[in-house]
């Protein structure tokens, strides 16, 4: 079995890469800290470590797809992260792609057997 | 709370300086805010601290995941050619010191334990060296040359009819052919740049070696070296490129003849230069006892060694001519 579980980490792993991009740009329409994204993306169901999180954060920055500010007023500085113009454009974007692949995906993935309607 | 700051340290020294504050600000109030999370109203304890960056996993890892991007010295698009490069530039090396430790031998025979020990060393000496060097060139290669090599593989779009024809066989360079150049280039330069001074006739007296009468002029052969390794650096060019178009065409044919041509310029020059040659090689042999002044054997071996520059450059012209000449054959039968 433990073959399989094996199989079943690195394919997770892989679909994982992909979508925690996309999840956290989602929720950056307002800005915040790291670690409240962490808190938020965990309670919508989606466990991203913050290891994984905070590299990918300034990432994202680089690329021009979020802005970043300092807030030093609270108790603790935080740095808070927000779309840009052009993270919003490329979410809209990105957002059908993605309606489009789960649709795909579902019609793939619901039926066991490979069994085809259509054939 | 030193165990967050020893923690912070670990992770951001292995940062480009220009991101470690900024890295450093943001972990330190990650993990403090994870570290509240987790305590709620108690005291914070230095367990609660611990656990926190035993989730966040070991500096090095956190370290990499923040530098992402590049993760090799030398990347897939260098790589082949990499390996390639190293593959010639050892063999070419194992070949050179082998020669000379052959050399060394025939020459001295009872020192064999000695150059067989030297011999040996040199595998851990100059391997290592060349192995090092190359990669190193590489290594910069990627470094400074990366967004151009990206470039350069995506700037021409592909078509299916871009693909290379299947080659003639009539006109195809196997590729042992240009190795096999290279190695014989890089041996030739190891052995003149090296032991120049066993390029001679080597006089043997009842069955022992008893010393070289040299052919070149010791005294100018440093100058000349330098043309001759631009010679035969042209020679290595000219192999290269054979071994990366793979067959012979037009354009390669022009380019060795414009190597062999300017080749053929620079030994004329080398040759015809009086300085060149061991001025004394006639005296030198009469003195090894080689031949007697006067004798008819004295006339034959001075008209050869007269001869012998008109006679190598001809040889020499004619295999560089020939080179270029059975490449353009090779083309025109493929046509």
């Amino acid at each position: 079995m433990s073959d399989a579980h094996d199989h079943i980490d690195k394919l997770m792993q892989e679909l994982r890469r992909g979508t925690i991009t996309i999840g956290a740009l989602s929720q950056l329409y307002e800005p915040r800290y790291g670690y409240s994204l962490i808190t938020t993306l965990k309670k919508k169901g989606i466990q991203v470590e913050a290891g994984t999180l905070y590299p990918l954060l300034r990432r994202l920055e680089k690329q021009g797809l979020l802005e970043s500010n300092w807030d030093t007023n609270e108790a603790r500085p935080r740095k808070y992260y927000v779309l840009s113009n052009t993270g919003k454009e490329v979410l809209d974007l990105v957002r059908v792609e993605w309606l489009n692949i789960v649709a795909s995906m579902d019609n793939l993935m619901m039926k066991r057997g490979g069994e085809d309607e259509n054939d | 709370m030193k165990t967050i700051d020893r923690y912070v340290y670990a992770v951001t020294r292995r940062l480009p300086d220009a991101q470690r504050k900024d890295v450093a600000d943001e972990l330190r109030s990650l993990i403090e805010d994870m570290v509240y999370e987790r305590v709620q109203d108690r005291d914070v304890t230095e367990e609660d601290v611990e656990d926190v960056l035993l989730e966040l996993g070991p500096p090095k890892n956190l370290a990499r995941k923040y530098r992402g991007t590049k993760k090799y010295v030398i990347g897939p698009e260098l790589y082949d050619l990499y390996t390639m490069v190293l593959k010639i530039s050892l063999i070419s090396t194992v070949a050179a010191f082998s020669a000379v430790f052959i050399i060394q031998v025939i020459l001295n025979p009872i020192n064999i334990v000695d150059y067989f020990v030297n011999y040996l060393v040199s595998f851990f000496t100059i391997l290592p060296m060349v192995f090092g060097w190359i990669t190193l060139g590489f290594a910069l290669a990627e470094y400074f040359g990366n967004g151009a090599l990206e470039k350069l593989q995506q700037d021409k779009e592909w078509k299916p009819s871009n693909l290379p024809p299947v080659p003639d066989p009539k006109r195809q360079i196997k590729r042992r052919e240009p190795i096999a150049g290279i190695v014989f280039y890089v041996l030739v330069i190891v052995i003149l740049a090296f032991s120049n001074d066993y390029f001679g006739i080597w006089i043997f007296r009842e069955d022992r070696f008893a010393g070289i009468v040299s052919f070149l002029n010791e005294d100018t052969y440093g100058s000349f070296l330098v043309v001759i390794l631009i010679v035969f650096g042209f020679g290595i060019v000219k192999e290269c490129l054979k071994f990366f178009y793979e067959k012979w065409t037009y354009s390669l044919v022009g380019f060795t003849a414009a190597v062999n041509l300017f080749s053929i310029v620079l030994v004329l020059f080398i040759m015809t230069d009086a300085l060149f040659w061991n001025p004394n090689f006639m005296n030198e042999l009469v003195q090894h006892g080689f031949v007697i002044k006067g004798s008819e054997s004295y006339e034959t071996i001075r008209l050869i060694w007269e001869q012998l520059t008109f006679w190598m450059l001809i040889l020499l012209i004619f295999g560089l001519l020939w080179d270029v000449i059975a490449g353009g054959i090779k083309v025109r039968k493929a046509k």
